[in-house]
């Protein structure tokens, strides 16, 4: 009986191509539970100082929760390292089968260490790891690398997760492909594994997972099913993804239009109905997921016919589409492709190629010294040998832009500043905050840089739905502190599960704890879970602080944020440099943090943290 | 009006890829999730434009019964399907060799298992949660 986790880490070490398993510490599981909280506790501890994120020293780790692997809907898998793109911490979740072959495989966690001298793939097959020479395989796309990788091992069960050229060229953007429509797409994690030589792990595990109690998991396995179905958002999402929400963030005016100058764009040829006619064949769904959000189909009209293709997300299909002017699905989902198949991370993508083209329309990119490769809104033309030159590094162009837009601005001096939209480093995601203030604050705290998956504010204040029995004041800039933090401790506590977060649209936290009491035989009241996504939320900020990326300069808005938004119901709001203070002094204090958002010592034993050294 | 031996008809149009019949099947046939043990496949082909389930034929003509040197598959005198009698079984491993479907697996105890339609109520045809495996009984209209 192993109740549905290992209490076992794998730590494969690239520099020495050595393997090690270690029991992950009792307190340790006490307090961090799993998935993102036992993977934060793991980066702080294994680095001890501030890290290079492209350093020796960086550990790489991919974790799964205590559930994933198990009939519990909608579990997922994490990556966490620091990050190349922000300088901190990144977590990155992955949906797919790859985090449930970790399970199968008898670890909780795979974790990464040092540095290979050569390109190699980490291969396990139950106890039987190896180190493979990846040399055959670099310069290959994600899906090419997939195929090869496989036919070369004559399985093509294995569970792969693999970098492109994006990842082995180190572009702070670069994601980690696992299979084939799933990422672990921010913040870079393609770029640490390029970093540590490790082009792909290919797993596949024969263990069998049980649960401590099956007749009453069962149960509640029917229950979250029961939820799932009765939620209106997961059945939007289950009959179009989350195309849909183009139409919400258009009519709210929160929309990323012409690289965030404007806050709508009619969607109508980007959103679900448009990719259901030109895309769409058949839902697809992750590993026991009744939601079925992914719509894969081929683009069969056109220029870019016979690409296969999953769903344009929301996120993609407004940065990579309204956000660059671009009207047909057809070459956002071609863009998109050539992103994962180069291992870009699409948002992240879209807002860079977007910058690009409010710097050319602005006159300080010029098209000479760009070997003519002028990207214009309202046109892909020469986008997709941008994106190219930006996985490869190659060009003047596609080496300043593949620094991410915090990075590609800095080179080109302060005037661009106007067009880099990020936190810390980090684009910021498809909602535009000029009218939803809580979300802004949201960007501003998140643990990896502007995240909308960490608080998303805008339920309450654009949504209709009340925060604590009361309803929100669109446009006020007091009263989101509380919001925002309770949001973030949730959001951290049950990503101990490694839930996914549309999962979390329908599934309850009592369900959430009664799955996880019912499984493991371990006791989990609101309490503990509340209080364990408060004390990674605390851990990560420490980390964060160590890596120097804390700070009243750094916790800003982008700076077009701080002129009027011209469209929408929320026309003419703007942030001001008093409004963030005000904004982040009311967050410190909800947080019990000092001036300075630096958690107090009280505050950390208020929450059991041990910083103590434990390698 | 003859009718054929029930089988499982995977509507592979249908399928999401969940697996969440492997999970039931795994579980109730091995004692724990793990896919990779249930006694069903998902084939994934071009990218995930397809997944086709690859479930037991219960073939009429069946290699596994014929292979088998031990006389442990014996046709059922209920359902008509193949079943494997576990204490026969040697764990030779042949009827797994030259399953056409590759769909007989090794059990916990080394020996050989395969789709026994759960006695006629198939967990994973219960389980699905789209459709996309139903439980058939064809007319044969050739005799």
């Amino acid at each position: 009986m192993n109740n549905c986790r290992w209490g076992k880490v794998l730590i494969a070490d690239l520099t020495n191509q050595k393997f090690d398993e270690q029991d992950v510490p009792s307190d340790v599981q006490e307090k961090y539970i799993g998935g993102k909280g036992l993977a934060s506790w793991y980066l702080y501890h294994l680095t001890g100082e501030k890290v290079d994120p492209l350093g020796s020293k960086t550990p790489l780790i991919f974790a799964a929760g205590p559930l994933t692997g198990t009939m519990a809907p909608a579990m997922r898998g994490v990556a966490v390292s620091a990050s190349p793109l922000t300088g901190g911490f990144v977590d990155s979740y992955f949906g797919g089968n790859f985090a449930q072959e970790i399970k199968y495989c008898g670890y909780d966690a795979i974790i990464f260490t040092g540095q290979s001298e050569s390109p190699v793939c980490l291969v396990v097959e139950d106890n039987e790891i190896k180190f493979m020479p990846a040399d055959n395989y670099m310069g290959l796309d994600t899906f090419e690398t997939n195929h090869r990788l496989k036919e070369d091992l004559g399985d093509d069960t294995y569970r792969v997760a693999c970098i492109g050229p994006a990842g082995e060229k180190e572009v702070p953007f670069a994601l980690v492909s696992c299979e084939y429509n799933r990422h672990a797409g921010r913040g870079g994690i393609g770029a640490v594994m390029g970093s540590k030589n490790l082009k792909a792990v290919a797993l596949k595990g024969n263990e069998l997972l049980a649960v401590e109690n099956q007749h009453l998991f069962d149960q509640y396995v029917n229950q979250a099913r029961q939820e799932l179905a009765d939620s209106e958002a997961v059945q939007e999402l289950t009959s179009c993804g989350t195309a849909a929400t183009l139409y919400f963030s258009n009519e709210s005016g929160l929309l990323p239009v012409y690289n965030y100058q404007r806050g709508t764009f009619n969607p109508e040829t980007l959103a679900h109905e448009a990719q259901s006619q030109e895309i769409w064949l058949r839902d697809a769904a992750c590993h026991s997921c009744p939601i079925r959000c992914s719509k894969v189909g081929v683009i069969r009209r056109g220029k870019r016919r016979g690409t296969v293709s999953d769903i344009v997300e929301y996120e993609t299909a407004a940065l990579m589409g309204t956000n660059l002017g671009i009207q047909d699905i057809r070459e956002v989902a071609y863009l998109l492709y050539k992103c994962d198949a180069l291992g870009l991370d699409g948002m992240s993508g879209g807002s860079v190629i977007g910058f690009a083209m409010d710097c050319f329309a602005n006159g300080i990119l010029d098209p000479v010294d760009c070997d003519g490769l002028e990207v214009k809104f309202g046109s892909s033309q020469n986008v997709p040998e941008v994106l190219e030159q930006i996985a490869y590094r190659r060009g003047y162009l596609g080496e300043l832009l593949s620094k991410g837009v915090a990075g590609a601005a800095q080179s080109l001096g302060n005037e661009a500043q106007e067009y880099a939209l990020h936190v810390k480093g980090m684009e910021i995601p498809a909602f535009s905050p000029r009218g939803a203030p809580g979300m802004a604050l949201a960007y501003l705290t998140a643990d990896r840089g502007a995240c909308h998956q960490r608080a998303f504010p805008i339920a309450y204040e654009v949504g209709g739905e009340p925060f604590e029995g009361e309803y929100l004041e669109r446009l006020a800039i007091r009263g989101k502190a509380r919001a925002v933090v309770k949001d973030q401790n949730y959001i951290a506590a049950t990503d101990t599960l490694v839930k996914c977060d549309f999962g979390s649209f329908g599934i309850s936290g009592d369900t959430y704890r009664k799955l996880y009491e019912t499984a493991t035989g371990d006791k989990l009241d609101e309490e503990r879970l509340l209080r364990t996504g408060e004390r990674i939320w605390n851990l990560t900020r420490l980390f964060n602080i160590r890596q120097g990326i804390i700070s009243r300069e750094t916790e800003r808005l982008p700076r077009r944020l701080y002129s009027p938004l011209p469209d929408g119901p929320a026309a003419g709001h703007s942030f001001s440099r008093e409004d963030e203070e005000i904004m982040l002094d009311e967050y410190y204090q909800v947080r019990g943090w000092n001036a300075e958002g630096v958690p107090t010592s009280e505050k950390l034993s208020q929450l059991e943290i041990n910083l103590e050294r434990r390698w | 009006m003859k009718l054929n031996t029930p089988r499982i008809r995977a509507n592979f149009d249908l399928c999401t890829g969940c697996d969440i019949c492997r999970l039931e099947c795994s579980l109730h046939k091995q004692g724990g999730y793990n896919p990779r043990r249930a006694l069903l496949r998902l084939e994934s082909k071009n990218q995930g434009l397809t997944v086709f389930p690859v479930v037991c034929h219960q073939c009429d003509n069946a290699y596994c019964l014929q292979v088998c040197p031990h006389g442990a598959i014996e046709r059922d005198s209920t359902l008509g399907i193949p079943l494997i009698d576990k204490n026969k079984c040697r764990n030779c491993g042949l009827c797994i060799s030259y399953c056409p479907l590759q769909v007989i697996t090794t059990g916990n105890e080394g020996q050989a298992i395969k789709c026994d339609l759960c006695g006629g109520e198939p967990r994973c045809v219960e389980a699905c949660p789209v459709g996309a495996l139903t439980l058939v009984q064809e007319v044969n209209l050739n005799e």
